[in-house]
């Protein structure tokens, strides 16, 4: 994993809006650990999360002149892409057997303390400072990110009305960019 | 709603996550486009979600990203080979692009040729047509001249102060017919208005004759032609005791006719 930045956004983007391989490489090695954890928690199968990674990078190359910048973040919208992905093969009926199977294996908890987390982000322990967020705001976090819930699924999971989803994932995600910020 | 309100209501949030409805992701892009700082708070908040991932990253195995490229890989080669298929393509269209380029200025040339012999055969016909057209108001307006000019010479006849008007009135062979005349007593000259006169028959005019010392003498001919009847100056006459107008062969006789006498008056 490349530590030291080659590109900026900027480069990055036109480099891939041109079909520039090695960027595609960079982009590769920068990101796909961090979709492969969402991809990965969502199905809880290494394999077939592997196999989902592998159809979205495909489409992020393939899809990539209908990145807009003025919409958003690179990465937010190759993570909605693959989230998207995911939970389009959740919902397919091969997923749902799986499931069942794995189901028993692997826990929230098992994921979290997974022996396969990307270590090398982590050197200055970021993972330290999150652990300074409230459970309800980390659990509200994670059910959106991790869990692909939409908003009123995660309102019928917390037993909370929609109207509150929204003002607490604000809370949430502003303690995270404090949390951050530190 | 102002900036903090949309700030602080979460939908922010909802929107970087990819969890906002389709009506909310616009509303949001519509907030945006109204106020660009907008844009840095989301851009914030995604940054956060970002590092958030890549704390939670789980490396994948290494086959994936071969897996990926060597799909990406054979793609590309087939668009390269396509793109040098176009090459080729046009390497060859080459040899043929000077004689098309020649085709295209003969066609061009014989299109240009075309298009110049309908603007000239259009304009040298509307040319023609503004000629004639021109023609006939021209002719109009000579003949308003000519109309206006005969017009102002009969009000100068009958205006003038030393004309002495003489109304010849229709005898028993043609009572409804009259006529006009102006004699000048300063130079003797005769002008007749013969407007109230009967239209003459083919072959016919009218011929004026002065009466002195008990004789009659031609005064001239009447001109009524083309219908046209306007005061016209006869033959001079120091004195005279009489006038009287009859119906002639064209050209005039040297005596009256008495029987196609149509008007007459003494002085």
């Amino acid at each position: 994993m490349a530590e030291i930045k080659k590109y900026s956004e900027e480069e990055l983007i036109h480099l891939l809006k041109n079909r520039d391989q090695p960027a595609f490489a960079y982009l590769y090695d920068n990101y796909s650990a961090a979709l492969f954890g969402v991809i990965f928690k969502m199905l809880e199968d290494r394999e077939l999360a592997e196999d989902v990674l592998q159809e979205a990078f495909i489409k992020i190359w393939n899809n990539f002149s209908n990145y807009d910048s003025l919409k958003g973040r690179l990465f937010t919208w190759m993570m909605n892409l693959t989230r998207n992905l995911t939970i389009d093969t959740i919902r397919s009926k091969g997923y749902k057997k799986q499931s069942k199977i794995q189901n028993s294996e692997n826990s929230v908890d098992n994921i979290s303390n997974n022996s396969n987390t990307a270590e090398s982000f982590d050197a200055l322990g970021i993972r330290k400072h999150l652990t300074l967020l409230k459970n309800d705001q980390k659990q509200i976090i994670d059910l959106a990110y991790f869990g692909g819930f939409t908003q009123e699924e995660i309102s019928n999971q917390l037993g909370i009305p929609l109207g509150t989803v929204k003002t607490r994932m604000r809370t949430a995600i502003f303690e995270l960019r404090k949390v951050l910020r530190n | 709603m102002n900036k903090e309100d949309i700030i602080s209501s979460g939908l922010l949030e909802l929107y970087a996550l990819g969890l906002s409805s389709p009506e909310e992701t616009l509303q949001v892009e519509a907030w945006v486009k109204h106020f660009p700082e907008l844009k840095k708070e989301i851009e914030e908040i995604e940054m956060s979600l970002e590092t958030y991932a890549q704390s939670n990253a789980i490396e994948p195995s290494a086959e994936v990203k071969n897996k990926i490229f060597a799909s990406i890989s054979t793609s590309q080669q087939g668009n390269i080979r396509s793109i040098d298929a176009i090459k080729n393509n046009t390497a060859q269209a080459k040899i043929y692009r000077i004689p098309s380029s020649f085709k295209f200025a003969a066609a061009a040339a014989i299109i240009l040729l075309i298009g110049s012999i309908a603007f000239n055969y259009f304009y040298y016909s509307k040319y023609q047509s503004l000629n004639s057209e021109l023609q006939v108001a021209q002719n109009k307006i000579e003949q308003e001249r000519q109309a206006n000019l005969a017009m102002k010479t009969d009000i100068n006849v009958m205006s003038d102060k030393n004309a002495l008007p003489v109304v010849l009135n229709g005898t028993p062979h043609a009572p409804d017919a009259l006529a006009k005349i102006y004699w000048m007593k300063n130079t003797g000259q005769v002008y007749v208005d013969p407007s109230n006169l009967p239209a003459t028959p083919e072959g016919k005019q009218y011929q004026l004759w002065a009466i002195v010392d008990g004789k009659p003498v031609d005064a001239g001919m009447i001109t009524t032609e083309k219908g046209i009847y306007h005061i016209q100056k006869m033959k001079s006459f120091g004195h005279a005791q009489a006038f009287a107008i009859t119906l002639e062969k064209t050209g005039g006789s040297s005596t009256p006719t008495m029987d196609e006498m149509y008007v007459i008056a003494k002085i």
